[in-house]
């Protein structure tokens, strides 16, 4: 695997969450790949599952009431969720570390940020304690924080928000991983933060190779940064493509939507596109195709309304899962 | 030691919050200096009510019978309090003067230092000093003019003298809270009284809340199965009347203090163990564990260095009113005659007598022994209570 540039492979993943109301099938048979070295963007509303996708990765999710019901994730030719315990958490941190949404909480508070570095260099990498806290100054220096070695013996609570993120990427890259994973890392920050942090992911990822998983929910990052994407829709990929053709060219009619609703330069006059109706909740998907009761072309369609498209890889080299996609239909599909 | 950083200035600690907090309050730290007196008074409780003079010259010779007279235990304790007031100074000292990067690791030196010192005192202390038994009566030696020079404690009356000529005597000069019913000096009981009752307080404590915090810990991480289980098995022990079972129990076993301590800890701890497991169950899912999960750290650091010190504010807050609760037991067993054996002293068994076997009301055994009960109980309850004000974030004003 490993020979051509891939680092990770995802293949028909499936985590359903086992509630006293149900099953919640919160994501269901997603893959994708991850080359080496390139920033892979999972972009779709709250909840259609894109967080559960990353804490799956990194075996996360919480069980009970999660679990991963089938799939594979392979990482550098190995299946993570094969590994034991053990394994698992030589690799956690180690080779693929993770940033959280939310950096007001992310840190432990009773610790310094410095002490929250070391314990992590020092598990993973064998250092001394005075040459772990070397490191750690030096991380802070690396992602922007400025007298670094004051810095580290501040606790969280003396920080702002973006300060406190940085602090988070210093810790995710301190043991130097293979792949960050991102959740949604500057949805807490103001814009300017934004893009202050976003700017630092692409300078560390340009000065050690490693690949970043990038979760967002925000178009405008994507277009900027990434070079696949892949939509996520109710737990389904709707859409997976290389970053310029999804934004020239979008398949699915709820990227066409995604896109559509975006505030554009010079445009004025008009309200702004919407997607009608509301997320569907994973408890109460509808049959079918899950996006037709909002799709302008499939809701009045009887196959939308009763089949579910499969996510189909076409001609040129993308993917898509809608039955109007152009180039999707096969001979042996279901006619109604 | 890393000599050439320079010194960086260690940011406010959630510890050091809390204390400015506790602190504000002047009233609460007049009883947080009571527990210390109280603390002194126990440590030196030899030194300060003995039938033993310090110093005493007889036939032109000095001797120091106080000091022959202490028992390992004694010296052990005085030991103990020495190496901790250092190890407190030290960790004070620490703070201004050790580089952070290095701080924990010196902690850790110094803690292993200072624990392998007691031990091994003790150790000696016990195999060196032999159990000596002074009947001398220095008093009347001193009366009759065979001796000279004497210095006295300031109660010079031993905790197990009993002076059957001064029996059920009301306070007086010569016994400033009077005797008890075989002639013991009751401010004499009373001061080594505060050693039982302090002692059982904290390791009863101690053993209560290292139970709770274990139990609590493993049912709020694991939740599911586990934690149902293990809750109800914790509301059966709940449901028992702690007080009659320790009673009961107190019954079958040898009346000695170790077993009271024993006792009470593995029936007290109900309450610290659910409350660390609802501090596990709402950190369980917080985003600072899900990161210290993401870092790859094993689950012992996760649960024991990040999680528990998230959780152990209720538990402090806890040990102050459990610790109360403990010394209250105590006295009550003690009075219940269920307690520590004569000639050991203990406030509850000086309260016991205040109604003597003729019938008479004693009103001096019963008052000062309950006036101490009453006023530690009290501090220990003040002091909890402005500990949880304290560590209650939302009554802070400014973080």
């Amino acid at each position: 695997m490993s020979d051509n540039g891939i680092l990770l492979d995802i293949k028909g993943l499936c985590v359903s969450f086992f509630t006293e109301d149900g099953i919640a099938r919160a994501v269901q048979d997603v893959s994708f790949s991850v080359k080496k070295g390139e920033t892979f963007a999972l972009v779709g509303e709250s909840g259609c599952g894109k967080s559960v996708t990353a804490l799956s990765v990194m075996r996360l999710v919480a069980d009970p009431p999660g679990k991963i019901v089938a799939g594979e994730i392979n990482f550098d030719g190995r299946n993570l969720l094969e590994m034991s315990d053990q394994r698992i958490r030589s690799v956690r941190g180690n080779r693929i570390a993770m940033i959280f949404q939310e950096p007001m909480t992310s840190l432990n508070p009773v610790y310094t940020v410095g002490e929250q570095i070391v314990e992590a260099i020092r598990l993973h990498q064998k250092k001394e304690e005075a040459e772990a806290w070397d490191i750690a100054a030096e991380m802070l220096r690396k992602v922007g924080i400025s007298d670094p070695a004051q810095r580290v013996a501040e606790y969280p609570h003396q920080m702002s928000g973006g300060m406190r993120q940085r602090v988070m990427i210093a810790m995710a890259i301190s043991c130097k991983p293979e792949l960050l994973i991102a959740d949604e890392p500057t949805t807490a920050l103001d814009v300017t933060i934004q893009a202050q942090i976003l700017d630092l992911l692409d300078q560390l990822q340009e000065q050690s190779r490693m690949s970043i998983l990038l979760i967002t929910h925000n178009l405008g990052i994507v277009a900027e940064r990434a070079e696949n994407v892949a939509v996520m829709y109710a737990s389904r990929i709707a859409e997976l493509s290389d970053c310029k053709s999804l934004f020239d060219n979008p398949l699915h009619p709820y990227t066409q939507g995604l896109l559509k609703s975006l505030p554009r330069l010079g445009f004025t006059g008009k309200r702004l596109y919407t997607i009608p109706g509301i997320v569907p909740e994973p408890l109460r998907f509808p049959a079918g195709c899950k996006f037709h009761p909002r799709c302008p072309i499939g809701c009045n369609d009887k196959r939308c309304q009763t089949v579910e498209p499969q996510l189909r890889r076409l001609d040129n080299g993308r993917a898509a899962a809608c039955w109007f996609a152009p180039g999707y239909e096969r001979p042996d599909d279901p006619k109604i | 030691m890393v000599d050439n950083k320079q010194q960086k200035d260690w940011g406010t600690s959630y510890g050091e919050m809390v204390w400015k907090e506790f602190a504000k309050s002047k009233f609460t730290l007049c009883w947080l200096g009571f527990i210390i007196l109280l603390f002194l008074l126990a440590i030196f409780a030899p030194f300060l009510a003995n039938d033993k003079p310090f110093v005493i010259r007889i036939d032109g010779q000095l001797h120091w019978p106080i000091f022959k007279a202490l028992t390992a235990s004694d010296y052990s304790i005085l030991l103990a309090a020495i190496v901790a007031l250092t190890q407190f100074v030290l960790v004070l000292h620490n703070r201004k003067s050790v580089d952070p990067s290095i701080r924990a690791g010196v902690l850790w030196r110094q803690i292993t230092i200072s624990v392998f010192i007691v031990l091994v005192g003790i150790i000696l202390l016990f195999v060196f000093i032999p159990r000596r038994l002074d009947a001398t009566d220095y008093k009347s030696m001193v009366a009759s003019g065979k001796a000279t020079g004497a210095v006295f404690a300031p109660v010079p009356y031993g905790f197990g003298r009993t002076d059957l000529k001064v029996r059920e005597q009301p306070p007086n000069r010569q016994h400033w809270l009077g005797t008890d019913d075989v002639g013991s000096d009751v401010l004499c009981r009373l001061i080594h009284g505060s050693r039982i009752s302090l002692s059982v307080g904290f390791v009863a404590v101690g053993i209560s809340s290292i139970i709770g915090i274990i139990i609590g810990a493993i049912l709020g991480y694991s939740g599911g199965k586990t934690d149902f289980i293990g809750m109800r098995f914790v509301e059966i022990m709940m449901a028992v009347p702690v007080f009659f079972l320790i009673i009961t129990i107190v019954a079958f076993f040898p009346r000695s203090l170790f077993n009271i301590m024993l006792i009470i800890g593995l029936t007290t701890w109900t309450d610290d163990a659910r409350f660390v497991r609802a501090e596990f169950f709402k950190l369980r899912r917080q985003d600072f564990v899900q990161a210290a999960v993401s870092l790859g750290l094993p689950l012992r650091s996760i649960l024991f260095r990040h999680m528990l010190p998230n959780a152990i504010a209720p538990v402090l807050v806890n040990a102050s009113f459990g610790i109360a609760g403990a010394i209250f037991i105590e006295a009550a067993l003690s009075f219940l005659g269920f307690g520590v054996a004569p000639p050991t002293p203990s406030w509850g068994q000086v309260l016991s007598l205040g109604v003597s076997t003729t019938g008479r009301f004693l009103w001096w055994l019963t008052l000062f022994p309950g006036l101490a009960i009453f006023f530690t109980v009290l501090a220990y309850n003040l002091v909890g209570e402005t500990l949880r004000d304290a560590i209650d974030p939302r009554l802070r004003e400014s973080v």
